[in-house]
């Protein structure tokens, strides 16, 4: 392994929970300057920090069921809205562009567009996984805008525990989910178009 | 063959290795790699022994140059009596059924 110990070592240090870093950080970053950082040294570390990491979620979130706060399953996406809508987009993107190429270059007559968008597709359809990903791309995209709309939880209330869901509205992940709709709508009558054509023909 | 290891619970190893006296990190790498034949990672120690100090098994000792030094609380003194006991029960049926 190349080494870089100060930058991978700090890199590997992030997987741990910041409290954990705060009380055990400086005496971990001593122990392993003593060692000699192999990959087995470096993925311990990686799957130490992201053990307790974990284990620090489970004991957050336990603990604050226990003391009658809701607690979100989803947390990450409605934390962090923004990056999902844009991870949406950009899943969305190559699907758009050929969905729009397409319908301005058959509809709208622009030949100079479809001479750039049917080789495209052909060869999307000729790589299976492309094809599969082309096709699958606006579900992903709007489940990714979607997600940080959404929180879903439960909470103790009367001593029970209880599933709580609500929703949020934001502009750019609903704008999102909405263009993947329509690309994945018009997408599926396209397929469904010309399997109809392909059956009767 | 070498001998297998008696055992691979990095928490277990800890104790046992802090029974001997106070430690840092690294001494306790080397006693565990010792007494076990358990070459355990640093990130697996100070997991599990982050773990034991949460527990009170185990407390922190002021810093000996720029390491710290950890050592067996009375009750995790206990705790690893009762763990090794109900280890060596199991060991002697063992042993017993097996005839060794």
């Amino acid at each position: 392994m190349s080494r870089s110990p100060g930058r991978l070592v700090r890199l590997l240090m992030r997987c741990y929970p910041a409290t954990w870093r705060d009380r055990y950080g400086d005496e971990l970053l001593d122990l392993v300057s003593d060692l000699p950082l192999t990959p087995r040294v470096a993925l311990d570390l990686a799957s130490s920090g992201l053990g307790l990491r974990a284990r620090a979620l489970r004991a957050g979130a336990a603990h604050r069921v226990l003391q009658g706060d809701s607690v979100m399953a989803i947390q990450p996406a409605w934390r962090h809205p923004t990056a999902f809508a844009v991870a949406g987009a950009l899943l969305l993107l190559p699907t758009f562009c050929l969905v729009v190429g397409s319908l301005l270059g058959y509809e709208l007559g622009l030949t100079g567009l479809l001479g750039i968008v049917a080789p495209i597709q052909a060869t999307a359809a000729s790589i299976r996984a492309v094809d599969l990903f082309l096709v699958a791309a606006p579900a992903l995209a709007l489940a990714a805008a979607i997600a940080p709309l959404v929180r879903l939880g439960w909470e103790r209330r009367d001593g029970t525990l209880q599933a709580v869901l609500a929703v949020r509205a934001l502009a750019l992940n609903l704008a999102i989910a909405l263009v993947a709709v329509a690309v994945g709508s018009l997408l599926a009558w396209h397929i469904v178009v010309e399997s109809l054509l392909e059956a009767g023909a | 063959m070498a001998d297998p290891a008696p055992t691979n619970d990095p928490g277990l190893l800890l104790l046992i290795s802090l029974a001997g006296g106070p430690k840092h990190g690294h001494a306790m790498l080397l006693d565990i790699a010792a007494f076990a034949g358990v070459r355990l990672g640093p990130g697996t120690l100070y997991g599990a022994l982050s773990r034991l100090e949460e527990e009170g098994l185990v407390a922190a000792l002021p810093t000996d140059g720029r390491r710290r030094p950890y050592r067996l609380t009375p009750s995790g003194r206990r705790a690893l009596a009762s763990r090794l006991g109900g280890l060596d029960r199991a060991v002697q049926t063992g042993l017993q059924r097996v005839g060794a």
